[in-house]
This record gives structure tokens, sequence and C-alpha cells, in this order.
């Protein structure tokens, strides 16, 4: 009996997970493009740590050189965009295109001061990480415990 | 035998679910009369995670993403995840020539025609 219930729990799981597909499919057919991969939302798609002393921004920007690519910033907020270019090969014919070239502009707002001034940025493999070390103000501070 | 076959297939289904994605990178496709041309994003794979085998007629890009995690997330658009995307090869590309390089996340590979299959002019003798 304990067993026909799991499978049954198992099955509404299974129609679940048909009707979310059916709803990414429909949607798929309305804006007429993938929303799997990582086309779907704002580009360039970012993740945000924090490591204490530093706030580490990683983008995900595949195909995008370094001299397409800028980055400013204020204490509280930075700003990448650029340009990702595609290679279209002369006097080819073209078979599947899905990479599409991409001009782009992202601002995002830190919950903290930062320093612009020692802030390091690298590209590596299409993937974008910052390094922005937080103010002195906001820095976390090991707090002394006496005894006695 | 068959036992442990099952145990294998029900491990699988879980890394699906909880493990990394596994996903198709998006692709160029171009010809010409000399080559096949693949353009590949794998954004976050280092030359050494990536891999581009032709068996049996098919060619496979297989890449992993490894990302150092630092620090506690605040927020996150993207996971890193494994890339797979296998194509069917003509027989008229040559196993031996053919080459990829990565660049700034994007791989490209060249897949040169044979030759004897390369469109040929032929001469015409007069008289």
């Amino acid at each position: 009996m304990l067993t026909g219930w799991m499978d049954l729990d198992r099955n509404f799981a299974m129609m679940d997970d048909f009707r979310s597909r059916m709803d990414q499919l429909f949607q798929e057919f309305e804006t007429g493009r993938r929303t799997t991969g990582w086309q779907s939302t704002a580009w360039p798609r970012l993740n945000l740590m924090d490591t204490g002393d530093n706030l580490v921004l990683r983008a995900e920007l595949p195909g995008v050189a370094r001299e397409d690519l800028q980055i400013s910033g204020c204490q509280d907020a930075l700003t990448l965009s650029g340009l990702r270019k595609i290679e279209v090969p002369e006097g080819y014919s073209l078979h599947r295109q899905e990479r599409a070239p991409v001009r782009f502009s992202r601002t995002l707002t830190f919950p903290v001061k930062v320093e612009v001034e020692n802030t390091r940025a690298e590209l590596k493999n299409g993937i974008l990480e910052i390094t922005l070390p937080k103010a002195p103000e906001v820095k976390p501070r090991a707090i002394e415990v006496k005894v006695g | 035998m068959s036992n442990t076959n099952v145990v294998k297939r029900e491990e699988g289904v879980r890394q699906s679910i909880k493990g990394r994605p596994v996903v198709a990178p998006l692709v160029d496709v171009y010809e010409n009369k000399d080559e096949y041309l693949v353009y590949a994003d794998l954004p976050g794979v280092s030359p050494d995670k990536l891999s581009v085998r032709l068996d049996q007629g098919e060619l496979t890009l297989e890449g992993t993403w490894v990302e150092e995690e630092k620090g506690s997330l605040v927020a996150r658009e993207f996971r890193p995840m494994d890339f797979r995307r296998t194509f069917l090869v003509p027989d008229t590309v040559d196993p031996e020539k053919i080459s990829a390089n990565l660049v700034n996340g994007v791989l490209k590979v060249r897949l040169p025609k044979v030759e004897a299959v390369k469109p040929r002019r032929i001469e015409i003798s007069v008289g």
C-alpha cells in the first residue's frame, strides 16, 4: 500500500515535470527563441560573491575579446559594456546558426562601498572575474574577546 | 550482473537531478568546398577540460566548466555546467586533418574534406 502511494507521488512529479516542459515549449514558440541555455536572461549572466574583504563578480562572456570589453565603476556601482562579435567566415555557406552577436551593457549596484581604484579584472576562457576590494569602513573586523 | 546495472542507473538519475547540468553548447556550422567549420560557445572551459573526439563518424564536443568557489554567494544567475554535443560528420571529411582551437571561450573546429571530393576543374583540350 505504501509503495503504491510512492508510485502515485512519482507519477504526479512526472506530470509536473511534463507540464513545466510544455509551458517552456509554448514560451519558446511565442518568443521564437530558446529559453534554455545561457541566452534566457539579461546578457551577460553574472554571479556575485562575497569573500569578506572583497566582492567577486563573475560574468559569462564567451567570444568577447579583451578590446571589446569596457568596465567602469564608482564607489557602489559597476557597468560592464561591450560587444560580442561573431566571426563569419567569408565564402562559406551556413548550415546552422545559434550564436548571435550581442551589444551589451549592464550596470549593477553593490550592497557595500568598494574601492574602484584597486579593482582587478581578469578575462579567461570566456569568463570575466572582477575582484573589488571593499572600502575599509565596511570590511569585517575581528573583535577581541578579553578574558578576566 | 543485472543488479549492478540497476544500481548504476539509479546513481545516474540522481546525478542528473542534483548534480551538474549537462547542456548542449550553442553552435554555428559553416561549409565551403574545402572544409566544414564548427564554432561552439564553451564559457569557462579550459583547454585541459575539453575533448573533441571523432568516433565512427560522430564528432563529440565535451567540456567541463570548473568554477572556483570564492566566499559566499550573494547572487547567482548561472552555475557551472558540463557541455556535450554530438554531430554526424559526413564521410567526405578527412579524419586525420581535423583541428580545433579555443579562444575566449569559443571553440573552433576545422574539418577539412578529403582531396578526392573537392570539386575539380577539368581541363578540356581542344583539337
